[in-house]
């Protein structure tokens, strides 16, 4: 099948699975059925799956599937089009849905709504990366936001998730304004919507930066970034489980993808400082989601800061690709985006998977505080699992698909830092070390979580009797996680891909970046990195302490210790030990936050906007219910008199003989010919 | 990869496992004489180890899983980082697995489960010295990183063995960045190696040796050289990096001569013990601080590392 085709039968499929909720009938009064959530389910599973395949086939294929509808339109052509970068970014979403949806198959059935927005939200995801048309686009983009919304806002009885949802709606708006205003401004120049015409548009150097600007703050809003970020933890924790994964493991990317598409692909890049603004912004992000996720005590907030911190890694590699482009060296351009893609897939992977580990314990325990969890790596060990493997993914610690992807940007870092242009040789290397930085925080965030949440004393009746989620949750967790690891190991046949996708999409010829099990960046002489053959040597040296202990009779107990317990509490200097006395998440972060006090005045400065936000939300339906009234006053109850009152008057024409209306059709068809009569003016 | 690589990769592994407790029993003499002790002798660490591996494992009932793997995990990534760095040779024996920043990312492996393992039993100074391990290495860490990348821009690469060979060679200038690299280096590595003002995550004074307080037997045997063996690899990377010199050359067809590794490792032991021996000095004249002043002193090997990039950037 055609790789178009069959990504259309996607988005046909997510549709059917959304109405699925719908058509199936309820099988309770609150609209719930097992039957249509597992419908529904099974439905996006395959939708994505078939995604998945649609973006393998299109990635294979020489040409650029693309498909054509309504070519004369007052808004352009309809076109679908599944080049390099789009087919990377369907794939990346089919990758995560499969997760997701097999996931949402073991939640507690949500009200059927959930799963038609989830399912909607899917198809818009898909849409937004496939399509080649501005207008279009931001159809769908506005549709995206929409569903999401919905989504953000399904406990529409909690109010605080309400006025959460609307601080997103009104920052998303905000952004999509800007994409509007930028497109609009191309529109102008070039007369068309159309994304082929637009790159072969001529557009003034003024003009041109003044898109970027707009278009780069737009998406930038959307994925998250400083100071753009602060709607993302509330609608991160108010989403369901399964949304929040779909929100920051996806719905980002396309955020980045549309600066992808409209900064370098429509605008084309030619001046350094756009390269150097985004990996201003990049940095930015990183250090203040590293700080910002450290002392927060939600765990999906914990989780919704991280990605703005990832968002920023990506920023790093998207801005060194653009700065390799303005500057001539397609090496650079290559390195600086494959880092960036590669990232983009790794933090979709693992943010998934964590978000739906969050996900679980919040369901077995009904909190999200971390303080009153604990302990939970007994009572749940496959989650437990899977949630380390996310962890040390996110922490890029090695051989996991996070350490690839920073090692990635960490050398196109050190190629950036050689260009002649000084203000990069100035510049990049500090980035560097912030990014350094950045990843000794995210060491210290997901010890942190991990640790308050699976280790030491349960600190809730609720976390001590807690119990290991349903298969389907787990299955789910088990395939992100898989897909974790062979995303590392995997990286010396997975990095050419990577490769060849940014090479295709920056119309260079592509560069070798690995040869057998090494990868290397572009430069075989600057570096080399094996993850394979770092996995096997550890695992082998693992060997090393264990036969050394086995030379000395093992773990097992001697005949003498033998009535001695083994297993007794831990050590409180003699005292008998209490849950209490264990570190809480509340003190683990309070060195750095010392420390580093300066920096959490942004978050005070930024509570303000927040704050007002909300509360012009709630006046506003003040408002509302205030005006409601006055409407009736003067619209609704006058035009209901007057109607009533005309009713009355007709009723006395309307006497019920059948003469009377013989008289009255005589009298229309007398008074219809004199009018004839008179107009052809006897 | 050749097989004499893999081969001197195994030798380096087998030398420093081994040859870890000898120098951390040196400090330990150092500082009895600095303290005008008689000490203890020489070997003492490798009895301690011995008599440890002979004892049952007593294990806090919180503890689960990642407690129990955190002892072999930590030995085995410090012994990856040792197939690594140029010890004996100006190559990296395993050049193809990884580079400077795969060897930095390692250090951070055993961290990140140190820390867990301080977490997992429920002890309060385990929780207080995981925290404070890892908030040295957020102090720490971007030194690490600063002074790497500008070694790497003034060789070019990040590739260990291209950085020992350009400094052995004396292809690199030995400027001011140089310099000021080394000295930051040299203060990270003093602070990575929990030395005595800057011991705080398992400060034995006021921590009970925090993580490391749930630890018993084999089990505390194994979690001991693991530590032993990172202020070892430690060294060797700073050597490695900034004093690479007598180390054999191993490029181009040049033969590995017995005389040319015996002169290779009497220079590293005595690189080593140079090191270990103004590290135990400069430990045991300075006070215990307080554990929230130390990013103050961390600020300081940050302004060296900042200083010798400005220098780099100076072409000085």
């Amino acid at each position: 099948m055609d790789p178009i085709q069959l990504f259309l039968l996607a988005v046909v499929i997510y549709g059917l699975a959304a109405l699925a909720g719908w058509l199936i009938p309820a099988s309770n009064r609150a609209g719930e059925t097992n039957l249509a959530r597992q419908v529904g389910g099974w439905l996006s599973l395959l939708a994505s799956a078939i995604a998945v395949l649609s973006a393998a086939l299109a990635l294979g294929s020489a040409s650029t599937p693309t498909l054509l509808l309504f070519p004369i339109d007052p808004f352009g052509s309809f076109i679908l089009q599944l080049d390099a970068l789009s087919a990377f970014l369907v794939g990346l979403i089919g990758l995560v849905g499969v997760g997701t949806s097999l996931y949402s198959l073991g939640c507690d059935p949500y009200h059927a709504s959930v799963n038609f927005f989830a399912n909607i939200f899917m198809a818009a995801m898909l849409l937004v990366v496939t399509i080649a048309n501005t207008f279009y686009f931001l159809v769908f983009w506005e549709l995206m936001t929409l569903v999401s919304y919905f989504l953000v806002i399904w406990q529409t009885e909690n109010e605080k998730s309400v006025r959460t949802g609307y601080v997103y709606m009104l920052v998303a708006h905000a952004g999509a304004a800007l994409i509007m205003v930028a497109f609009l401004l191309l529109y102008y120049q070039a007369d068309s919507f159309n994304f082929d015409v637009l790159r072969q548009t001529w557009l003034s150097p003024g003009l041109k930066n003044l898109v970027f600007i707009l278009a780069f703050l737009g998406f930038g809003a959307k994925a998250g970034m400083v100071p753009l970020h602060f709607w993302t933890p509330g609608a991160y924790s108010a989403a369901p489980n399964h949304i929040s994964a779909l929100m920051a493991g996806v719905m980002k990317k396309t955020a980045v993808y549309g600066i992808l598409r409209v900064c370098v692909d429509l605008l084309g890049v030619q001046v350094w400082w756009w390269g150097f603004l985004v990996l201003l912004f990049g940095v930015i992000s990183i250090v203040v989601g590293a700080y910002y996720a450290l002392v927060e005590r939600d765990i999906k907030r914990i989780l919704a800061y991280s990605s703005v911190e990832n968002v920023g890694i990506i920023l790093m590699g998207v801005g060194i690709g653009m700065l390799g482009l303005a500057e001539k060296l397609p090496a650079l351009a290559i390195l600086g985006f494959l880092a960036a893609l590669y990232h983009t897939l790794n933090h979709a992977f693992f943010k998934g998977l964590l978000f739906l580990g969050a996900g679980s314990l919040i369901d077995q325990t009904g909190t999200q505080n971390l303080n009153q969890l604990g302990g939970l790596g007994r009572r749940m060990p496959w989650t437990a699992l899977a949630f380390l493997v996310g962890a040390l993914a996110v922490a890029a610690i090695p051989p996991f698909n996070g350490f690839v992807s920073e090692w990635f940007t960490y050398q196109a870092f050190l190629s950036a830092s050689q260009t002649p242009q000084f203000a990069m040789r100035v510049f990049i290397p500090l980035f560097a070390v912030l990014m350094g930085l950045g990843g000794a925080l995210a060491v210290m965030v997901y010890i942190k979580v991990y640790g308050s949440a699976f280790s030491g004393p349960a600190h809730s009746q609720p976390a001590a009797v807690a119990h290991e989620s349903p298969q389907p949750k787990l299955a789910a967790m088990g395939y992100l996680a898989l897909g974790c690891l062979t995303l590392g190991l995997a990286s010396p046949l997975i990095a050419p891909w990577i490769a060849y996708i940014a090479a295709r999409f920056a119309r260079l010829a592509p560069v070798p970046v690995a040869s057998g099990w090494i990868v290397f960046p572009a430069a075989p002489a600057q570096a080399a990195l094996s993850i394979p053959l770092v996995a096997v040597l550890l695992l082998a040296l693992l060997l090393v302490p264990a036969l050394l202990i086995a030379a000395y009779g093992g773990n097992r107990v001697s005949q003498k210790m033998k009535n001695i317990r083994s297993d007794v509490d831990p050590w409180s200097c003699g005292y008998g030990y209490k849950a209490f006395m264990s570190v809480s998440a509340n003190s683990y972060d309070q060195p750095v936050k010392v420390a580093f006090q300066p920096i959490y005045w942004l978050r005070t400065l930024m509570d303000e906007p927040i704050r007002r936000i909300s509360a012009f939300s709630q006046r506003a339906l003040q408002v509302i219910r205030q005006s409601e009234p006055v409407v009736e006053m003067v619209v609704t109850r006058p035009t209901q008199r007057v109607v009533e009152t005309a009713g009355q008057w007709i009723q006395a024409l309307q006497t019920g003989d059948i003469r009377v209306y013989c008289f009255y059709i005589i009298l229309t068809l007398a008074v219809l010919l004199i009018a004839i009569f008179g107009r052809s003016g006897l | 990869m050749t097989a004499t690589g893999i081969l001197m990769g195994l030798l380096q592994a087998a030398l420093l496992l081994f040859l870890a407790p000898l120098f951390s029993g040196f400090s330990r003499v150092i500082r009895a004489k600095v303290q005008s002790r008689q000490g203890p002798p020489l070997t003492q660490n490798y009895r301690d180890l011995v008599k440890l591996m002979k004892r049952q494992q007593v294990v806090s009932d919180q503890a689960g899983w990642i407690f129990r793997f955190t002892p072999y995990l930590s030995l085995a990534s410090m012994l990856l980082a040792t197939l690594l760095i140029p010890i004996l040779i100006t190559q990296s024996p395993l050049g193809a697995a990884g580079d400077l920043i795969l060897v930095v990312y390692l250090f951070a492996l055993p961290r990140f489960f140190f820390a867990l393992a301080g977490l997992e039993t429920g002890n309060t100074f385990g929780g207080i010295g995981s925290r404070r391990e890892l908030f040295m290495g957020v102090l720490v860490e971007p030194v690490l990183l600063l002074v790497v990348f500008v070694m790497a821009l003034l060789v070019g690469s990040t590739n260990l063995g291209t950085i020992s060979q350009s400094v052995a060679a004396g292809v690199l200038p030995l400027t001011m960045a140089f310099w000021l690299s080394l000295a930051a280096f040299a203060f990270a590595t003093f602070i990575e190696m929990g030395k005595l003002p800057f011991d705080m995550g398992e400060a034995e004074q006021e921590l009970q040796e925090g993580p490391l307080a749930e630890y018993s037997g084999r089990a505390l045997a194994m979690m001991k050289w693991g530590i032993y063996l990172k202020q070892l690899v430690l060294v060797a990377l700073f050597i490695a990096i900034f004093l690479p010199f007598g180390s054999m050359v191993a490029t181009g067809g040049s033969p590995i001569t017995p005389i040319g590794f015996a002169l290779a490792l009497i220079a590293f032991l005595l690189k080593a013990i140079l090191f270990y021996f103004i590290v135990g000095v400069l430990e045991n004249i300075m006070a215990r601080m307080r554990f929230m002043k130390v990013s103050a002193a961390a600020w300081l090997a940050l302004g060296a590392a900042v200083l010798s990039f400005v220098f780099y950037l100076a072409k000085v």
